[in-house]
């Protein structure tokens, strides 16, 4: 037997229990009430035996002794108001009696057997009686008339005897009546207790067929809703294979196993449709996550491709500043130079000591164009960095234009700002060229600049006899030197055009960099919203995983 | 509509931006042994070994220079479901156009993935289609006939 099953006949058991046990406290009670009160039975006893006690202590109103003995001592009485006091009590006497009689006459109204000897025969001596002692005998007395008084009270006598016959027979026809009346109670008692019996014996079985009944009808109805209950437990364990077998009886177990059929079915449907759509989120989820982590990888090596840039813009416009200064210096020796040279050339005369400070100047020179030397030798480093950094903003932003152009109308503007970017670069690269040629053609007038320096010491060195050559020389050094003075000038533009054209690019690099941080910032939010949709879908999935759906 | 113009050999070449993954600078490739003359090495790239072809060895039988110009074009190949990556070693990778009205030039049935011509730049740079560049043998390398 089932755990749903025993507890509902448990408790139908408990109930029919119960009622048995109140239905026969119920029975004893009536059985003991009706056996205390009964005729014969003890109160009714003790409340005759009341009634027999007053009754025999009491002078009864409707007997008429009393007054008959009033009647005998006022025969006797002489003290005068003695006599008006018994009068007195006489009269109370009839007064009374006459309301008994009143009384009597309605009670026995419908017992002319009673009736008759009580109201009519007693009474009417009764009244007789009353009626000589008033009229004739109380009178007589009070006259002094002993002998009329006497007559009076012997007819009295008469009446009294008359009365007392008539009670007499109404008192042993009360008592007849009395004692049919107790007969017939007793055996109406008897009767309607074997009747109480049956009754009672017809309802406990009654009770203990609806409680076999009920019992089989809870049975019946348990067993289904305890299928019902296995059903409904299977779904909520997540089971929603099991199938409901189609009940043709439409009561309510019935109706609430189709019920549970229909939700299985619904819920079984719902949880395929929610398990195929939380794998398609799960899915787009997942490349939103990888379509997201590669912009951001993007964006900060962008970014930090950026920082590259800036810095070593930066560097650019610090050399070419240091440079500047230095073919500035470069410009005033060489005018320094000429002016010597010509100095020189007018002035032969002073040549031994023109000599020295000649020397002493291709010596400063010499070293000068040592340095110019190595200052050009740092620009190729540069030069070569900053083709490099082209190079790689080119690449960038070409990059940067394919993804603007995947991005369709939004990447709209950055697809402007790539352009910008590339042409910035392309700039970058024609200027580092430009660089390239006059680095390399300032190297080889510096070289030769340093041999004819070298040979013109040689020459001062050899002798005096060389001066003329020596003037041809200077011809030739001024020469240079004008070349030199005006090719630096071609440096000093480029220079220039360069700084200018850093300063665009870091400018442009900034833009970009508010702009990938700004992209950068998105991402992460994007990021953050992926990731949590993917947390919410993938808690959806477990939950959804609890139910089974069969193949 | 852009396209990203480069050079193989003498041929002035383009593929449509829409077509390109990213573009990477040249770096040293290995050539994996035995492979066809065309792939010149396989490149990491997002967690995938991806071939590298040399356009210029496809279209003027001579490696491509080492220059900074020079480098790696990745593009996607094949439908979505079976989509790789490949990548084209060119030279010149420097400038993007905007693809315009185009020009439909001569079809040569050995080449069919030369398309159609860019009247935007003075070389008149032709399209190439990536899906059709290389010989269905070599194709079949990189794009597994299952996944095709």
């Amino acid at each position: 037997m089932s755990r749903v099953d025993s507890r509902l006949a448990a408790r139908l058991s408990w109930f029919v229990g119960i009622f048995l046990l109140l239905f026969a406290a119920f029975a004893t009670l009536a059985w003991f009430t009706l056996g205390a009160v009964r005729v014969k039975g003890p109160i009714y006893d003790r409340i005759i035996v009341g009634n027999d006690l007053i009754a025999d202590i009491l002078p009864p109103p409707g007997y008429i002794v009393e007054s008959y003995l009033l009647v005998l001592r006022l025969r006797d009485e002489a003290d005068p108001t003695e006599i008006a006091r018994l009068i007195e009590r006489g009269n109370r006497l009839r007064v009374d009696y006459e309301n008994i009689q009143e009384k009597w006459k309605r009670n026995l109204a419908d017992e002319p057997a009673i009736a008759n000897p009580m109201t009519v025969t007693a009474a009417r001596a009764a009244l007789d009686f009353y009626r000589i002692r008033d009229e004739e005998y109380v009178p007589a007395l009070k006259a002094g008339q002993r002998d009329a008084a006497l007559a009076a009270l012997a007819r009295m006598h008469q009446r009294y005897e008359a009365h007392r016959y008539a009670i007499d027979e109404v008192v042993e026809l009360a008592r007849q009546r009395n004692a049919t009346d107790e007969r017939e109670a007793d055996a109406l008692i008897e009767r309607r207790s074997s009747h109480l019996v049956a009754l009672g014996a017809a309802i406990v079985l009654l009770v203990l067929v609806m409680a076999w009944f009920a019992r089989r009808v809870a049975q019946q109805l348990s067993a289904r809703v305890h299928f019902a209950a296995g059903v409904a437990e299977r779904v909520a364990q997540g089971d929603l294979t099991i199938e409901v077998p189609a009940s043709n009886e439409i009561d309510e177990a019935g109706t609430l196993l189709a019920a549970i059929g229909t939700m299985t079915q619904s819920l079984r449907g719902l949880v395929a449709r929610v398990k195929q759509a939380s794998v398609e989120l799960m899915s787009t989820a997942t490349e939103f996550a990888a379509t997201s982590r590669q912009q951001e990888a993007t964006v900060q090596g962008f970014g930090a491709s950026t920082n590259q840039i800036a810095a070593a813009v930066k560097q650019i416009a610090a050399t070419s500043h240091e440079l500047l200064g230095t073919m500035e210096g470069l410009n005033t020796v060489s005018a320094q130079t000429a002016e010597l040279a010509e100095q020189g050339q007018t002035g032969l005369s002073h040549l031994d000591t023109t000599m020295d400070r000649l020397a002493q100047v291709a010596n400063a020179m010499a070293a000068r164009l040592a340095a110019i030397r190595e200052e050009a030798a740092d620009i190729t480093g540069v030069v070569t960095t900053i083709s490099k950094v082209a190079d790689q903003t080119n690449l960038l932003s070409i990059n940067a234009a394919i993804e603007a152009e995947k991005a369709g109308e939004q990447g709209l503007g950055f697809l402007v700002l790539a352009r910008e970017i590339r042409r910035l670069a392309d700039q970058t690269a024609v200027a580092t060229l430009d660089i390239e040629q006059m680095v390399k053609q300032m190297q080889t007038a510096v070289s030769a600049g340093v041999m004819e320096i070298d040979r013109f010491a040689e020459e001062v060195r050899s002798g005096v006899g060389t001066v003329e050559r020596v003037g041809g020389q200077f011809t030739q050094i001024i020469s240079q030197v004008k070349t030199l003075s005006e090719r630096f000038d071609t440096v000093n533009h480029g220079m220039r055009s360069q700084s200018q054209g850093a300063r665009q690019i870091g400018e442009a690099m900034g833009q970009l960099l508010d702009g990938a941080r700004q992209t950068s910032v998105s991402l992460r939010e994007f990021n953050a919203a992926t990731g949590s949709l993917r947390d919410a879908v993938s808690a959806l999935k477990q939950e959804i995983a609890k139910f089974n759906l069969g193949a | 509509m852009l396209a990203l113009a480069f050079r193989a050999g003498d041929a002035e070449l383009a593929v449509a931006a829409r077509d390109i993954v990213e573009v990477l600078p040249r770096m040293p490739l290995r050539q994996p042994p035995l492979a066809p003359a065309g792939v010149v090495g396989l490149l990491p790239y997002r967690g995938m070994l991806t071939p590298v072809v040399d356009l210029c060895q496809v279209v003027a039988g001579r490696p491509a220079e080492a220059l900074l110009g020079t480098r790696i074009i990745v593009v996607a190949v094949g439908h979505s479901s079976a989509r790789r990556w490949l990548g084209l070693l060119a030279e010149d990778v420097v400038d993007l156009v905007e693809i315009g009205d185009t020009l439909e030039g001569l079809r040569l049935p050995d080449a069919p993935w030369l398309g159609r011509h860019l009247p935007a730049r003075p070389g008149l740079p032709q399209l190439v289609d990536p899906a059709e560049l290389l010989p269905e043998a070599l194709l079949r390398l990189f794009v597994p006939e299952d996944a095709a």
